[in-house]
């Protein structure tokens, strides 16, 4: 099964979502920073979809999305954004490392629920 | 204790002070009960042997309004108020006298725990102390009301089936911790930087993860709540950010910092800086129970506060997307 990566430092946040999603039939994994999201997504090429904060110990989520594209090579994943943020530059940011799409947070599962199934597909 | 104006429930966007009114005069009484209640002041009376007590539980007070009858004798006069300002050396105590408004006529000792005096035949001299003592920074109606909104938001969003209720925001001159666990974000912009922190009791947090989470134990998790109040920080920070920060570069920003000190025997925090604190408090009721909790949000502006600045990001007219809802591009 294609499986989700959720990527945020809040613990509450990762286990928000990834009860959500799993509930609703689709197989999560989990990283708490963008330098563990990079690892995770290395060594797991079932992943089909990043759903990543911005504000991140370690490494920041848009330098992640960033690095997923030019250090790991990786322009099939698709890429997610789940953050507070809401600023046009870092949205621009975002969609020139080929970030698909943007939430701002607090999360609404049955609101993306779909389009997370058919980007994980 | 007893208040001597009533804390409002009513959301009012400009913030009052909660001060501890000192003062046995019956013939002085209406004059500073007017004047509490014109001057935007909450007085809180105690008795005196539970004073220290108050004091040390209290965490929102704005200063002191003392009188020089208030001890039995003149030396007990000066002993409490020695042991006031000892307890809370960062509360302002102004003194009412009988004859005239000045403190030269103290030893320098005794004259040590006030920061000004007044008479009650002329209050203008304490409406001035009240300003530079306690009201001396300008917060915008329009950031005190917006700040309100944008937290409930949050909290509602996390919280759906619990009722809000806020306090009147208040400015507060004490350094006092509230509860066990508090978390602090820095607010950067061209017209502030300091820090907002969000306070609260472990317990009834705990209890309420717990019954929402079987795998919670509520005698060992308490990352749990750090967890949970460091997402409520985050959540509002954001919103904070979206709506008053912007874009601005942070390049613009100055780069001095302060240390912050905390003494946790003393529950006591200092951010480097005598400026008052802008202090909301929220209390959550879960429906029809008398499960509640408190959250106490502070505003410490201590590095820089260009009132004269401030403004409201507009937002963008079109393509407004709301929170929880997925942006495509």
């Amino acid at each position: 099964m294609a499986r989700i990566l959720i990527v945020d430092d809040s613990s509450t946040v990762r286990g928000e979502v990834e009860s959500f999603l799993k509930s609703n039939g689709l197989d999560v994994a989990t990283a708490v920073d963008g330098k563990d999201g990079l690892a995770k997504l290395k060594a797991d090429p079932g992943i089909r979809l990043v759903v990543a904060d911005v504000n991140m110990p370690n490494m920041d989520g848009l330098t992640m999305v960033e690095k997923i594209r030019s250090e790991l090579g990786n322009t099939s994943v698709n890429l997610i954004m789940l953050t507070t943020e809401s600023s046009p530059a870092m949205k621009e940011r975002g969609k020139a490392a080929g970030v698909k799409g943007w939430i701002v947070k607090p999360f609404k599962g049955t609101a993306v629920l779909e389009t997370f199934k058919k980007l994980a597909a | 204790m007893e208040s001597t104006a009533m804390t409002q429930t009513a959301f009012n966007d400009r913030p009052v002070s909660k001060v501890l009114v000192l003062d046995n005069s019956p013939a002085d009484s209406d004059v500073i009960k007017q004047f509490c209640s014109d001057n935007d002041l909450i007085g809180l009376k105690v008795r005196k042997d539970a004073l220290l007590a108050v004091l040390r539980t209290n965490i929102d007070l704005g200063g002191v309004l003392y009188s020089e009858n208030y001890g039995d004798t003149a030396e007990e006069t000066a002993l409490i108020a020695a042991q006031i300002h000892a307890a809370r050396p960062e509360l302002p105590i102004v003194i009412r006298r009988n004859g005239t408004a000045t403190l030269d006529d103290f030893p320098d000792a005794q004259r040590r725990p006030y920061c000004a005096a007044y008479v009650s035949s002329d209050m203008s001299v304490l409406r001035g102390i009240i300003d530079q003592y306690i009201f001396s920074l300008i917060y915008p109606n329009a950031l005190v009301r917006g700040i309100a909104e944008l937290t409930e938001s949050v909290l509602a969003s996390q919280f759906p089936a619990w009722q809000i209720t806020r306090d009147t925001p208040h400015i507060v001159r004490d350094r006092l911790i509230f509860g066990e666990v508090f978390s602090l974000i820095p607010l950067e912009s061209h017209w502030c930087r300091g820090y907002m922190m969000l306070q609260a009791q472990e317990k009834p947090l705990l209890g309420l993860l717990a019954r929402s989470s079987p795998s919670i134990d509520r005698d060992t998790d308490f990352r749990a709540v750090n967890s949970l109040l460091g997402e409520l920080t985050n959540l509002i920070w954001g919103s904070f950010k979206n709506r008053y920060i912007g874009d601005a570069s942070i390049s613009a920003v100055g780069t001095i910092q302060v240390p912050l000190v905390v003494n946790q025997q003393h529950r006591y925090i200092s951010f480097g800086t005598d400026n008052p604190q802008l202090c909301f408090r929220y209390k959550l009721t879960e429906g029809a129970s008398d499960r509640c909790f408190t959250i106490v949000q502070r505003f410490v502006f201590n590095l820089n506060w260009s009132p004269e600045d401030f403004q409201e990001i507009a937002p963008e007219s079109t393509g407004l997307i709301s929170s929880g809802e997925l942006e495509l591009f």
